[in-house]
């Protein structure tokens, strides 16, 4: 899966869910969402829902505890990394 | 020189494989992977030539975490606050990940890290579709094992049931009367002016004398509540404010039993997680402010987000361990029963009046199954706010008791703490025994 297109997905699920304006300027997929409170620790359970709704992914601690994990980019090189690997995984166990 | 140490007590262990108890030598490295664990285990055992095991259980609800020492062996821990006594900081510290068996061998670089948890029980696994009438008969069928083998494991512990006078604590205590002797029940209540019992410790009182039950009445002031905060944010491993709410009730009953039981083992029953398999959480008011949100998702997702959430959970097992008090959580050997309930069950507003009534319906009397629910951390109009607002008026809100936690945890920089939980989990990893010195 393309990454770009895994973070726009990302960007617009975090737009709509947490209600961040449009015209906020301090909003960007590079930024910390959780230090400057778009999204908090109840809103990161709901984003795991997300990623395993829309991209098919779990998560596992050690990406969800990352940095990378902290803004819009970083998830979605997690995602795109997830994705392939638990598609080999499947492939590989059937 | 060893290349692990323990340090400080493991919760104990009350898992069971659906026919008999784990024994701490069932984790024992080389042994059988003990893959149709449920319930509460955490276990570190050494095996020859140096090899060691490491258990966590599948629900997470015992804990462990491990640390680095300075000369690159391993250190690990039921809390936190253990590892930091030893000079590890906290943001070096992580958890043993829940339902994870790790096999570690001297001069091998990777451990062998196996998962014991179902995965019918993620949002996206296929539980199976349980009728309502075919869970609460599963549901009591392994009530009554366990709680029989519990009491034939612990013949001469004395036995108390943290007793609400709700459904789930009511039916804890309706099936191990059955199968232990001599329980005695507690009730938790705060201590109102102008002395008015609280909804719970009158039905709680109504039942135990139904049941020929003692009840041991934990009544405290808000004072004696406080007393307590540091010892569960230390022993809870957790700030967040619905934890610290009812972990606060725990240890007030925790300091009762402890006084009316000063020696020998102790057994307490709770009727703790079914609200999170039934997803029977909602958001509470108060002065104008929502407290314990939780996340927007549709119900099964919902309950998979709760149940993973139980690993940052040590409300229970962790708080009564201050007081040498061992936790027997009946319903976490049941996970399996709650979790094949199917999306158009927990959409149901008398979901749990259903399923108790399918469980322990003849066991109950008719009050149980129709009081209002009231939470002992929320209080009610009537009488008065509970330990929420007993809380939020002292100015201990969730601010304050982060802030709390991380004194008391040696951390100066708050963000460390949302690099230590997040989402319900903690920062995991499994630990090799080629440690490069720190």
């Amino acid at each position: 899966m393309n990454t770009d297109f895994i973070a726009d997905r990302i960007e617009t699920f975090v737009r709509t869910q947490f209600e961040v304006s449009p015209v906020d300027d301090g909003f960007g997929r590079s930024v910390d969402l959780f230090e400057l409170g778009y999204v908090d620790s109840v809103g990161f359970a709901e984003l795991l829902a997300f990623f395993s709704e829309e991209f098919d992914v779990d998560v596992p601690e050690s990406d969800l505890l990352s940095e990378e994990f902290l803004s819009i980019d970083g998830m979605a090189l997690i995602v795109s990394r997830l994705s392939v690997d638990q598609r080999e995984g499947i492939a590989s166990i059937r | 020189m060893t290349n692990l140490s323990v340090c400080g007590p493991l919760d104990p262990n009350f898992a069971w494989d659906g026919n008999r108890l784990y024994r701490d030598a069932d984790f024992a490295p080389g042994l059988e992977l003990p893959s149709g664990l449920r319930g509460a285990a955490a276990a570190v055992r050494p095996g020859v030539g140096g090899t060691w095991r490491v258990i966590r259980d599948p629900l997470g609800i015992n804990k462990l975490f491990w640390a680095r020492e300075p000369d690159g062996s391993v250190a690990v821990a039921a809390r936190p606050r253990r590892l930091i006594d030893l000079g590890h900081p906290l943001e070096r510290i992580s958890a043993i990940p829940r339902g994870c068996v790790v096999d570690l061998e001297p001069a091998v670089d990777e451990p062998v890290q196996r998962l014991i948890v179902p995965a019918s029980w993620s949002s996206r696994g296929d539980a199976g579709r349980l009728s309502l009438e075919a869970a609460g008969q599963r549901l009591r069928s392994t009530l009554d094992g366990y709680l029989a083998a519990v009491a034939t494991a612990h013949p001469r512990a004395k036995v108390f049931v943290c007793l609400s006078g709700g459904l789930d604590s009511s039916s804890i205590a309706a099936v191990a009367r059955r199968h232990l002797a001599d329980i005695v029940g507690v009730s938790f209540d705060l201590r109102r002016r102008p002395g008015r019992s609280s909804e719970d410790r009158l039905t709680a009182q109504r039942l135990a004398d139904d049941f020929g039950m003692p009840l041991l009445e934990a009544t405290v002031t808000e004072e004696e509540l406080f007393h307590h905060l540091d010892t569960v944010l230390v022993e809870g491993a957790d700030w967040r404010d619905f934890n610290v709410h009812a972990a606060l009730v725990n240890a007030a009953m925790a300091a009762a039993i402890r006084e009316a039981a000063p020696n020998g083992e102790v057994l307490v029953l709770t009727g703790d997680l079914a609200n999170e398999f039934l997803v029977d959480y909602h958001t509470e008011s108060y002065n104008r402010h929502v407290y314990y949100q939780l996340p927007r998702l549709p119900p099964v997702a919902l309950r998979a987000s709760l149940v993973q959430g139980l690993d940052t959970c040590h409300r229970e097992v962790g708080v009564f361990a201050a007081w040498d008090l061992h936790v027997v959580q009946p319903y976490a050997v049941a996970a399996d029963s709650y979790l094949a309930l199917p999306e158009d069950v927990l959409v149901l507003e008398n979901r749990k009046e259903l399923l108790c009534r399918a469980a322990v319906g003849e066991l109950l009397p008719e009050y149980v199954f129709t009081r209002p629910k009231v939470r002992a951390q929320v209080g009610s109009v009537e009488i008065g706010g509970g330990v929420l607002a007993a809380c939020v008026d002292r100015g201990f809100d969730g601010r304050w008791l982060r802030r709390r936690f991380a004194e008391l945890h040696d951390v100066t920089d708050l963000a460390v703490l949302d690099r230590f939980i997040r989402a319900g989990r903690y920062r995991s990893s499994v630990p090799s025994l080629i440690g490069r010195a720190a």
